[in-house]
């Protein structure tokens, strides 16, 4: 009862004296690291676009920063709504995310063979990312209501059941990386829902086992899961050497680019993989290339110094969440956000699969930024309540 | 209801945990990085600067080879070649890769394996852009460019064919041009050769090479990931177009000489020759030693080796029924010089003192020398001969037993004197490979043969040789060199073919002479100028004298000719046939008095030389001359 305790107590508080108090809780320092990661981002794909429009220097960074005005105004929305709301409408969320990733196989833009976008007007729209803060959002609902259920066991394999449809979806776009993005949040939200440690090593043993099935047991069986150029990646990923022309080569001339950045980076202008196209969407998932190539070691570390900055905001609000879903909610989003960063990091610099996740805050993309900065102001939304409820 | 959530011990861990994951994460992408960045980002970045630049080479316009009178021979045609830029194209698939050799060869009309074995064969030079096809017409070239993104690694560049501007004369000579060889590569080292260079292979292309092709541009364009060109040429070095050659040759006597040849064997069939197949003629300025042409039959077409060579074609030429064309008879054939060796025979015993121009000799039908019978080629001749009437009548058993006369002195001074004047080694014309001839010493024999019985130099030897028989062996340039010595009154001239290296032309500019070629000097070969007269003497009586083997040709020419004829048994192996066949020869030069001309014309296994060889050297002589055929009358009579 302490949520509807405290909100009845703000409805009778003064109005003003409310947005004081609300104003005076916020998380000025992640809004602060994220304001600084949004603005170097904006630096870094002004420099890394500038040539990929010819006569239109600005034209994707001036699209960006629509999506950035977008996305700062529905995460203040989003900072002043109680989270708590959304798990009441758990159900509706998860109609809504299925309805949504549905919708993009039916009527989706078809873009190099993936459907994932589906067009209103002229803005494009990604089900699959915002699908992301959903997902969380209605799973911790989902084991934060079981918290206290005598079978854990049925909350795993529930939230295991209501994950799987949308991962399917995601799945058969295909976007693998988001697909890996779901599975996250899924794990996070277990982990941080407080389920015991029994039941999450064995559902990381079945996790481990569905992935050698698919890359292995079924594919011997005569059943392919993954598409040839899904297997390839993943397969590519271990043998970087095995075929430097075909999928690979992505992977080798990112590492190039990344290499020969050096300790302060070749410059704007003299970033030839970058500037002659061998960087393949540069503005999208390999734009961490492109940034390490310009800018070398200084400028990636201070772009991973701001994410750990954030990460480290966002691991405080996990312990001062006032509840248990709360804390999962934020749990997940940090670990999402951690594990894209990872992959999408680490697919550059040829440690991770290539798998076409973006860079928060930093890759070209309306979806992806207004979803993560939705994830911003989830987390604030959590940071105020946590410090309403007197937590530190 | 839910109680207060507090954060329970187990909570704490997990957030530790989330704490230690972000941790290692950003450790492990920092390490990465510094890895990549800091300690390999020299490697890298020299990756990097491969990967957008590409060097190019841009052949120049290779010289224009041109005979005496400034009639171009050899000249370049540009035009457009498909090339494959290994380095791109590598980048694609290999199911890619085959996808578009195959779309590539049914466009070009390219067997496709022929493709596939070109791009093997440089697997390991990924820079040098591989020539698939030159001249291209423009409607292909058009859909090239407007499809560059289905041909990764296909590019369109200029180049410049050689053009034979003469159709095929002189194909031997002249040579041809191709690309430079991977032996060829190595064995130039250092010089400025890169793979895909077109290079003089044979002939003048070969041997002036070094002028002929100029310097190529070296460039550099920026390319994208496809291969793309991003950027314009830019040139470090512009390619500088080669310098002309100009020949001593004469394109008129040249295409004359060679349809003289055909001529010839044309009339050794007409006599009964079926064996006659090939032949050469020299035309020499016996005061220089400038040839005016050099003519070699069979000959070839040498534009078959411009634009993408036929492998069908080339077998067509390596063919023993082909009957060798690509070899340059006039410098490297071999054969034995018969008759046209008695002025080499007579000079030395005049010059040894083992014969006076005045002895009388008898010539008889046959000689038998130490039981060994050998015949006269006139079995009725029976008188006694100066060495004039000898000459002009070709007697062979008189040379024999002046032959004889050498056998008796142990220091081989015929074979001295032949060598002195020329024989057994190279000439030094500026064109090869050159072969050098044989002339037998007794040395020679017991080195060169194995059994006891054959390292012994018998009289027979010496007799055979006194007639340009046996083992001695002549190239036809030899031999006019010779002959050119008997014109100029002893002098052995360095034979040459090319006149100076000049500036490109421009038109209506007189040309520049870069570097005139400059022989070496005649030289003296210390003749008595009395025993020269007698040897000429006797030449002009084989060609005026009612007893000379080629009266009948040269007797009624209006421009007084001196030369000898040659009938030389030679032992031929031909598809299907082995055995003795006659060479034969005409070597001579005119005018008598002041000779500015010097010939030798032989066909192979053509029979007598009077036949066959005369007429073909008359032909050259009148087109010289600029005689009218009609004032005078020739005809075949002797014959040797």
């Amino acid at each position: 009862m302490a949520t509807i305790a405290r909100d009845h107590r703000a409805s009778r508080a003064h109005v003003g004296s409310e947005v004081g108090a609300y104003l005076r809780h916020l998380d000025y320092l992640l809004i602060a690291a994220v304001a600084g990661v949004i603005t170097y981002g904006i630096w870094v794909l002004t420099a890394v676009t500038r040539n990929d429009v010819p006569g239109d220097p600005t034209y994707f960074v001036s699209r960006q920063e629509v999506y950035i005005a977008v996305g700062a105004a529905l995460a203040a929305v989003t900072a002043a709504i109680s989270p708590e709301i959304y798990r009441r409408y758990a159900k509706a969320l998860y109609a809504l995310t299925v309805t949504l990733l549905l919708l993009v196989l039916v009527v989706g833009d078809d873009v190099r063979g993936s459907k994932r976008w589906i067009e209103f007007g002229s803005f494009r729209f990604q089900p699959s990312e915002i699908g992301k803060v959903l997902l969380i959002l209605f799973l911790a609902a989902f084991v934060a209501n079981r918290a206290r259920s005598d079978s854990p066991w049925k909350t795993v394999w529930g939230a295991v059941g209501l994950a799987a449809l949308p991962m399917l979806l995601v799945f058969k776009e295909p976007d693998f990386g988001s697909t890996l993005i779901y599975g996250s949040a899924l794990l996070a939200v277990l982990f941080f829902g407080g389920l015991p440690w029994k039941h999450l090593a064995t559902l990381a043993i079945v996790t481990a086992l569905i992935a050698l099935s698919v890359l292995w047991f079924l594919p011997s069986a005569g059943m392919e899961v993954l598409d040839a150029y899904q297997k390839d990646r993943l397969i590519g990923f271990v043998h970087p050497d095995v075929d430097p022309s075909g999928t690979t080569y992505n992977v080798n001339q990112s590492i190039t680019a990344v290499g020969s950045g050096g300790l302060d980076g070749r410059g704007v202008a003299g970033a030839s993989q970058t500037n002659m196209n061998y960087l393949p969407e540069h503005n999208t998932d390999f734009i961490f290339s492109s940034l390490a190539e310009q800018r070398g070691f200084l400028g990636a570390a201070i772009l991973l110094m701001l994410y750990a900055f954030i990460a480290w905001r966002g691991i405080k609000i996990v312990a001062i969440a006032p509840s248990l879903y709360t804390s999962a909610v934020a749990g997940a989003i940090v670990f999402s956000f951690l594990f894209q960063i990872f992959v999408n990091v680490g697919m550059t610099v040829g440690i991770a699969p290539v798998t076409g996740i973006p860079l928060p805050f930093v890759s070209f993309g309306g979806s992806s930024m207004i979803t993560t900065m939705l994830m911003i102001g989830l987390l604030e939304a959590i940071h105020v309540r946590g410090r309403l409820a007197g937590r530190r | 209801m839910e109680e207060p959530y507090r954060v329970t011990p187990q909570a704490a861990i997990r957030i530790a945990i989330l704490g230690v994951v972000a941790v290692t994460i950003f450790c492990v992408l920092f390490f990465r990085l510094w890895a990549l960045q800091v300690i390999s980002g020299e490697r890298y970045l020299e990756v990097a600067k491969n990967n957008q630049v590409r060097t190019f080479r841009a052949p120049a316009p290779r010289g224009s080879i041109i005979d005496r009178n400034g009639v171009v021979l050899v000249s370049n045609k540009p035009g457009t070649a498909v090339q494959l830029w290994p380095a791109a194209f590598d980048q694609a698939t290999p199911e890619r890769q085959a996808f578009v050799l195959h779309r590539l060869a049914s466009l070009l009309k390219i067997p496709y394996r022929e493709i596939r074995g070109d791009i093997a064969a440089r697997k390991d030079d990924l820079l040098t852009p591989i020539t698939i096809k030159e001249n291209v017409p423009e409607d292909k070239i058009s859909y090239l460019l407007e499809h560059q993104n289905d041909f990764p690694g296909v590019q369109v560049n200029q180049t410049y064919q050689r053009h034979y501007d003469q159709g095929g004369i002189a194909a031997q000579t002249l040579g041809y041009v191709s690309e430079i060889s991977q032996q060829q590569l190595d064995a130039a080292k250092g010089k400025d050769y890169a793979g895909g260079d077109r290079i003089g292979q044979t002939g003048i292309e070969a041997a002036y090479d070094t002028y002929l092709r100029g310097l190529p541009g070296i460039g550099r364009v920026f390319v994208d990931a496809l291969g793309r060109v991003t950027s314009a040429r830019q040139f470090q070095q512009l390619p500088e177009a080669g310098d002309n050659v100009r020949l001593t040759i004469d394109a008129d006597l040249q295409k004359t000489a060679e349809d003289a040849l055909k001529y010839g064997i044309a009339l050794a069939h007409e006599d009964g020759k079926w064996a006659a197949d090939g032949g050469a003629v020299v035309a020499m300025d016996p005061r220089s030693g400038e040839i005016l042409a050099l003519a070699s039959n069979p000959s070839f077409d040498p534009s078959i080796y411009t634009g993408r060579v036929n492998t069908k074609d080339l077998k067509k030429l390596a063919d023993p029924t082909a009957n060798h064309p690509t070899l340059d008879r006039a410098v490297a054939g071999l054969y034995p010089p018969g008759s046209t060796f008695k002025p080499v025979t007579a000079l030395a015993a005049l010059e040894t003192g083992v014969l006076s121009p005045t002895e009388l000799i008898q010539c008889t039908p046959k000689e038998v020398v130490d039981g060994q019978t050998f015949t006269n080629w006139d079995p009725y001749a029976n008188e006694p001969m100066t060495l004039t009437t000898a000459l002009a009548a070709s007697c062979d058993t008189y040379f024999y037993q002046v032959a004889l006369r050498f056998y008796e002195r142990t220091d081989s001074p015929l074979q001295k004197w032949a060598r002195t004047m020329g024989f057994g080694a190279a000439t030094g014309i500026d064109i090869g490979p050159e072969a050098t001839g044989l002339i037998p010493t007794p040395a020679w024999r017991r080195h060169y043969f194995k059994t006891e019985i054959d390292k012994i130099w018998t009289s027979g030897d010496s007799v055979q040789l006194g007639i340009g028989q046996g083992d001695v062996l002549v190239t036809p340039l030899q031999m006019t060199r010779f002959y050119a010595m008997l014109a100029n009154g002893g002098k052995l001239v360095e034979p040459h073919i090319v006149k100076s290296v000049e500036e490109p032309a421009t038109p209506g500019q007189p040309p520049v002479v870069l570097q005139p070629y400059s022989p070496k000097p005649a030289k003296d070969v210390g003749l008595n100028p009395n025993n020269i007269r007698v040897v000429q003497e006797g030449l002009y009586d084989a060609t005026h004298a009612n007893y000379g083997t080629a009266s009948g040709i040269f007797g009624s020419f209006p421009v007084q000719i001196a030369g000898k004829t040659g009938t030389a048994e030679k032992f031929v192996h031909l598809p299907g046939y082995q055995g003795l066949q006659d060479q034969a020869w005409w070597c001579g030069y005119g005018p008598y008095a002041k000779p500015t001309l010097a010939v030798c014309a032989m066909i192979e296994n053509g029979g007598h030389g009077g036949v066959v060889a005369a007429p073909v050297a008359l032909q050259v002589f009148q087109k010289f001359f600029h005689v009218d055929p009609s004032s005078f009358s020739a005809s075949v009579g002797n014959s040797d």
